[in-house]
């Protein structure tokens, strides 16, 4: 079906004919499909929302889900890739330097829990990796990522963030859908939604997944929840094409071509049948867009044009084998972006099952060695990138985030050689379009225990995501189910300090 | 509580200062000096020009109404429940009023302590009282009105309604649509699937002859026809989000949750009235449809292991798997967001977070897990049940001659013997390490009293008494405890092996062992690379005789290996047997994940939704403003609680059940609601568009006058709707319709729409006559055996084995089936009341390229050829009628003359099944 593009000229005359939007008369909220596809209950437009703002509702037409909407007002940024890290980051032992612990290592302050999610918390354990002053802002990281450590004075760090859970698939859950419950639409379905994207050849929202399979919360993390079906994440990596991607393997060019050709004209013949209907126009739109992908999603996973240094610089042939599988998804993460695919989710971990003894952050025994293992997959493939986006100007227009669904304690567990997960504190990062270089907001306390000084909440973090885009928090909303829901629920202030 | 400690601090310290305690007895005058306190300090944000939290101190009913918490600010006679002390004293994190301002003094907070004690007397307001009235018209009572007056012209009711509204915007009714259409979508709407070519060929003659009669006789049919029940159980179960998957990091498989499933087709099918289905769905142990409680357990929960130790995360999970039972019974039944009440006031509706404490208090005997339903005796599960276990006692009869024998039940094993009369049991083991969570001794006379539980007098001794590590006691087999609180014995080589003895109560006859290590998980879940072994113990086991001495009688090696040996004919009925358990476990009552029932415990009102703030008790009971009391004693066991509230919901007087249920059948007749929020009939849920048609249809529903049935028949509903002109006009669009009502909300035509994943893949599976019509039962499994903590992985989603009705696919929460997941098929994580339809590029290619399609498609060729006899042209139109329930048109037959000439009918089909006809409801 690789032809679907070159609708023959009668049916690209039916469609243009009926360019409905312009020569009906209608908008394209008047049209059968927009209802549905738009908004669940136009009826309720005139509602009060929880916050009183007015939602702000993206015109979708009909034909072009995806078509480039306007953000709520001007941003820099047009794009987003979020770096998600699976398992939660011990922040202590990264980027969050504290003193204090090298002090208190093996002691036991009062004022920390005797149990924490896992079971009985123990000592304090000093960080496990030596903290060094980096670039002109001399921001303390460890050498754990020595890789991102060269780029700090680019980054703007996030050290007082917290969250609502202990749980991974809930932390994970919140941090990409605003909720610890399953079933709401991801961030990057919100920012399609409300957004669409530039390329019209590719899926608007791609989740790259961690060569060893999904993170806990599956699916969740880049589904739409409520949303249409059209603004979920379409999950693919450099290693495996979206789901029947490919003309089956039974079928030549041709045979294939000659479906494609008969499907048209079948459905030409419908469409003289029932005119100015937006829902068969749109379903016709969307094959040709599958078309489209046939040929753009092969070239854009063919990372056979990159140069040895591009390879070299993100690691595609050194150390481990799982860091050479996510070094080329890192390369994908950039051309994705490269041709204007509005958001790439790309994952660094997966659900406790997959690979070789180490699948994710989640370093409850032995941090030393699975942070280490866990490190080295993913420093220099991800220094790279962002490299790499920096150097060819994607970052004037792309917003990067490094994020984890919550920290670890200052503490190991008792008789334990790892650290519990942490909900009171943690870090993530961001670079790139819109966002303040060179700073740190917020602080944990002396421990790295509790979010301190200027304490973000997820949905905080979120609202100033969504801010970056371009986005009202508040005025981002869709009807579900009794309310105007929003990806911050009914929370959320923009962190004015962090934005340029 | 702590208020009130604090009250008394206050009032020692006054007494320690010297000075008379205020004046306790002495009457507070609230005008001189309560009045101007509140106005200076409290109403500037709570007052006439603002109500922040909706919270009025400007009038006495105000403060005994309280803001957006939920509670109280001034309970007259107690300053310790006045939550206003509370906030003035900074006892409420967070809550410390008045907000940004200095705090009231120790003098003022004392003064309105007095105040309060003293009865809150406000001169002049002492006889406000709260309106009991709501202005939601959902909440009102239904009120059936008159059928319009234009019945001459049409004769249907609904049409009258319709047409009413229709001459209103200057619109009219289309043209009826032709009896090929008017089938096709009929027979979608009811049954889910398109008609056979056979059908419609008789139909279309039929119709030709008389068109009404021939109309009404396929509806009987259809709704006849076991298809409808699948079609419609479809709906409900989206609405609830009902999967066979708890959600969340492990996502478990809930074993044999499917029976729920089933119970609700067969619920439709039977066309159980629905005020009926209602209460079974929530008091069904009551009367013998147990399984029908999977409803209230059909939302997502996270399972202890992944909640974690720490007691405040787990009194969360708790709250928030009551939140998934009030939120299924908000969105199915009530139509009200209840949910929105949980840490507040309903921010839109009459319900106050008190109401939502009293609804959670009537399921407080809930928990997501597993249990044996409650089946009657004319249950068809249990009906099946007794006849394989006639059969099943028939086999076992033959065994007795040749002594005993063994048997596998999955979560047990059971070894049969001779009856024997003693007093006393001992098992030896032979192998040195045990697990047992239970050991269970029967006897013929009474075949389901476990004679040795220590809560029927047994004396239980054991070796190795405390078990693994000290902490493993043998008193864990005869506990009564299924699960992971195990008998754990391990013996050194030279040591002595374990064995367990039980002195029973007095002298019994015993026939039957039974022996298992972890029955709970087994009976909880499934399709698990690392399931609970069953292992087989090798042991003897020793009677008590009269003199006192032990005598062997029967063991595992004498009943397996030595009869076996023995006696080889005996083989062949062993094996009967095992199959006759195995149909058991599929055909029978068997534990299911559809809900366990726990003791109910005490219900508060948790300030702010959290576990760690309980407030006042409350009593099960509705929302006050549905008038929701119900007259339960003190101490009202936990099925009489939810019986009361499914009789609550169930009555002709509530205002919401019926008109929900209308409205819903409406949505999936019409493809929009009347109210198009259907699981919302709150302030910020849609108006309905025809108010008053909505009301006759909720009445008739439930009296009915102009229909024929019973009250609360869904049947009988939607036969009346589909013989509406509405329902059978065309959908084909004009453009005055177009101008005026884009939406088709008025329905001047019928508004065609994409069908549903189940629709389309049903469809393509009955063209190339593969689809297994078979009813009920296990779901088909296209997914891996996995690790516990791993995802699901599908393994193949379309061979035979998955060639029944998509209802029967099994349904995983959030989990991508590969194919129809990019139809809006639901991920079953929130409420769906109704599919979003949207339109993606990854349909197209699922079914352009996917597996399926590729393999139907040929199948529906080959079938084509074969019923044509060879004859392409015939075998052409084959596929246009068995996959579009029509011959192609001339046009069609040349665009694809070239493929057919090629020998490409698979291709031909893989067009058609891409097709907007063949996706669309006509």
């Amino acid at each position: 079906m690789n032809h679907v593009e070159n609708l023959s000229p009668q049916g690209r005359s039916l469609l243009n004919r009926r360019s409905f939007l312009g020569t009906a008369g209608l908008s394209a909220a008047g049209l059968g499909l927009a209802s549905v596809l738009s908004h669940d209950g136009l009826l309720a437009e005139e509602k009060r929302t929880v916050g009183g703002k007015t939602p702000i509702r993206p015109k979708i037409d009909p034909k072009q889900p995806y078509a480039d909407r306007a953000p709520h007002f001007e941003s820099t940024a047009k794009q987003v890739l979020v770096i998600y890290l699976p398992g939660a980051v011990s922040h202590v032992d990264t980027f969050d330097y504290k003193p204090e612990l090298f002090k208190l290592d093996g002691k036991k302050p009062p004022g920390l829990p005797s149990v924490t999610f896992e079971g009985p918390a123990g000592n304090i354990a000093k960080p496990f990796w030596e903290f060094k002053p980096r670039g002109e802002t001399g921001k303390r990281t460890s050498e754990l990522l020595p890789h991102l450590a060269r780029q700090v004075d680019d980054f703007c760090f996030v050290h007082s963030l917290s969250t609502e859970t202990s749980a991974h698939p809930q932390g994970e859950n919140f941090m990409n859908t605003g909720f610890t419950m399953e079933g709401f639409p991801s961030f990057g379905s919100w920012v399609t939604y409300a957004l669409g994207t530039e390329s019209q050849e590719l899926p608007a929202f791609v989740a790259i997944n961690d060569p060893r399979g999904l993170a806990r919360s599956g699916k969740n993390n880049f589904g739409n929840g409520f949303l249409p079906a059209a603004f979920q994440g379409t999950d693919f990596n450099a290693k495996n094409p979206p789901n029947n991607l490919s003309r089956p393997s039974t079928l030549n060019r041709g045979a294939d071509r000659r479906t494609v050709d008969l499907l048209q004209r079948l459905n030409e013949q419908h469409l003289e049948r029932y005119p100015q209907d937006a829902d068969l126009a749109g379903r016709i739109a969307s094959y040709e867009l599958a078309g489209r992908m046939q040929t753009s999603v092969p070239a854009v996973m063919d990372l056979t044009r990159e140069t040895q240094q591009t390879l070299k610089e993100y690691g595609v042939e050194t150390g481990s084998s799982l860091k050479q599988e996510y070094a080329k998804n890192c390369i994908l993460a950039r051309r994705l972006i490269e041709q204007g695919v509005r958001v790439v989710q790309l994952f660094n971990g997966s659900d406790p099952s997959g690979g070789n003894g180490i699948t994710n952050w989640d370093s409850h025994a032995n941090i030393l060695k699975t942070h280490a293992m866990q490190a080295e997959i993913m420093d220099q493939p991800t220094a790279a990138l962002i490299a790499d986006m920096r150097k060819r100007g994607l970052l004037d227009h792309t917003l990067v985030v490094w994020a984890t669904e919550f920290g670890r304690m200052p503490f190991l567990q008792a008789n334990g050689t790892g650290r519990d997960h942490n909900p009171n504190a943690f870090t993530c990062f961001l670079t790139g379009a819109g966002v303040k270089a060179g700073t740190s907001y917020g602080e944990s306390d002396e421990f790295g225990f509790k979010a301190a000084v200027n304490p973000v909440s997820v949905y905080d973090f979120n609202a100033t995501l969504l801010n970056l885009m371009g986005l009202d928090h508040e005025r981002l909303t869709y009807y579900h189910n009794g309310l105007e829901r929003r990806l911050t629920n009914v929370h959320g202030k923009v962190i004015q300090d962090v934005l340029l | 509580m702590r208020s009130v400690f604090l009250f008394h601090i206050v009032a020692v310290a006054c007494l320690m200062w010297g000075q008379p305690l205020p004046l306790v007895g002495q009457q507070v005058d609230f005008e001189r000096e309560v009045a101007p306190l509140l106005e200076d300090r409290c109403c500037y944000c709570h007052g006439e020009e603002d109500q922040e939290s909706n919270l009025r101190l400007d009038h006495r009913l105000g403060m005994l109404k309280g803001g957006d918490s939920g509670l109280a600010a001034v309970v007259p006679g107690k300053p310790e429940k006045s939550y206003l002390i509370e906030v003035v004293r900074h006892l409420d994190p967070g809550m410390e009023m008045p907000l940004d301002d200095e705090p009231l003094t120790e003098a003022e907070i004392v003064l309105l302590e007095r105040w309060i004690r003293q009865g809150a007397i406000w001169p002049g307001q002492m006889d406000a009282v709260e309106q009991g009235e709501t202005e939601l018209w959902s909440f009102r009572p239904v009120q059936r009105p008159k059928v319009p007056e234009n019945r001459t012209i049409h004769s249907h009711p609904v049409d009258a309604f319709l047409a009413e509204k229709l001459s209103e915007t200057k619109l009219e009714f289309s043209v009826p649509a032709d009896a090929r259409t008017q089938l096709r979508r009929l027979s979608i709407v009811l049954t889910g699937l398109p008609p056979t070519p056979e059908t419609t060929k008789e139909f279309i003659e039929k119709s030709a002859e008389n068109s009404e009669l021939a109309y009404s006789e396929m509806v009987e049919t259809l709704l006849a026809s076991p298809q409808f029940g699948e079609r419609w159980a479809q709906h409900w179960l989206d609405v609830i989000r009902w999967a066979e998957t708890n959600g969340s990091e492990a996502n478990l498989y809930r074993k044999n949750a499917w029976i729920y499933r089933d119970y609700v087709i067969r619920s439709f099918n039977e066309d159980k009235p629905y005020d009926q289905f209602v209460r079974e769905q929530i008091a069904g142990d009551t009367t013998g449809v147990g399984e029908a409680l999977g409803f209230l357990v059909a939302g997502p929960h996270v399972p202890s292991a992944t909640i974690g130790r720490e007691p405040t995360a787990i009194r969360q999970a708790r709250a928030d798997r009551l939140n998934e039972v009030m939120q299924t019974i908000g969105a199915s039944v009530m139509g009200v967001t209840v949910g929105c009440a949980r840490c507040h006031n309903h921010k839109f509706d009459p319900i106050t977070i008190r109401d939502y404490y009293a609804m959670t208090a009537a399921f407080e005997d809930i928990e997501f897990g597993s249990r044996h339903p409650e089946y009657s005796s004319d249950h068809p599960l249990q009906q099946r049940g007794s006849e394989l276990v006639a059969e099943l006692e028939a086999r076992r009869d033959e065994l007795k001659r040749f002594g005993g024998w063994e048997e596998n039940w999955g979560a047990y094993r059971e070894l049969h013997f001779r009856p024997i009369e003693t007093q006393g049991v001992r098992i030896r083991f032979k192998a040195p390490s045990i697990f047992i969570d239970e050991l269970e001794i029967f006897g013929p006379d009474e075949p389901q009293v476990n004679l040795a539980l220590a809560k029927h007098g047994t004396k239980l001794t054991g070796y190795p008494e405390k078990g693994f590590e000290t902490r493993n006691p043998v008193t864990r087999v005869n506990d009564g405890q299924y699960g992971t609180m195990v008998w754990r014995a391990k013996t050194e080589k030279d040591e002595e092996k374990p064995w367990v003895q039980f002195d029973l109560s007095d002298s019994k006859t015993i026939s039957r062992l039974r022996i298992s290590n972890n029955r709970e998980y087994f009976y909880e879940t499934d399709y698990l690379e690392r399931k609970p072994n069953l292992p087989r113990y090798e042991f003897d086991l020793q009677i008590l005789k009269s003199d006192g001495t032990w005598q062997p009688w029967v063991g595992t090696w004498a009943v397996n290996k030595k009869l076996a040996e023995q006696f080889p004919e005996r083989q062949e009925t062993l094996n009967e047997i095992q199959s006759l358990i195995g149909q058991l476990a599929e055909e029978g009552p068997r534990p299911s994940f559809v809900g366990r029932l726990v003791a109910p415990g005490d219900t508060y009102v948790l300030l702010r939704g959290s576990p760690e703030n309980p407030r006042d008790k409350v009593a099960p009971a509705g929302p006050v403003m549905l008038g929701g009391k119900l007259d339960l004693p003190e101490d009202s066991t936990g099925p009489q609680r939810r019986l009361a509230i499914a009789q609550w919901l169930g009555n002709v007087e509530h205002p919401l059940t019926a008109r929900v249920m209308v409205n819903r059948i409406w949505h999936h007749v019409f493809g929009q609601g009347l109210v198009s929020t259907t699981s919302d009939f709150g302030n910020a849920g849609a108006l309905p568009t025809h108010p008053a048609l909505l009301d006759w249809l909720a009445a008739e529903f439930m009296q009915p006058t102009e229909i024929q049935g019973q009250p609360w028949s869904t049947k009988s509903m939607l036969r009346l709707l589909v013989h509406s002109r509405a329902f059978r006009q065309s959908s084909q669009p004009n453009e005055r319709g177009n101008r005026l009502d884009a939406d088709s909300k008025w329905l001047w035509r019928f508004p065609p729409k994409r069908v549903e994943a189940e629709v389309i893949r049903d469809s393509i599976l009955q063209a190339s006559g593969n689809l297994d019509l078979r009813v009920g039962g296990r779901s088909y499994r296209i997914h891996n055996v996995k690790k516990t903590y791993a995802q699901w992985e599908l393994v193949d989603n379309h061979g035979p084995e998955t060639w029944r009705r998509m209802i029967y696919q099994e349904r995983m929460r959030r989990v991508d089936d590969g194919m129809f997941t990019a139809f809006d098929f639901p991920d079953c994580g929130q409420v769906r009341a109704k599919r979003p339809v949207s339109t993606t590029p990854l349909q197209a290619l699922n079914l352009m390229n996917s597996d399926f399609v590729m393999e139907q498609s040929r199948l529906i060729a080959e079938r084509a050829q074969r019923e044509s006899e060879g004859k392409s042209e015939q075998a052409l139109a084959r596929c246009f009628e068995l996959l579009l329930g029509r011959k192609p048109t001339p046009r069609e037959q040349e665009s694809c003359s070239t493929l057919l000439r090629d020998g490409e009918l698979n291709l031909i089909c893989r067009a058609i099944i891409n097709s907007n006809e063949f996706a669309f409801l006509p």
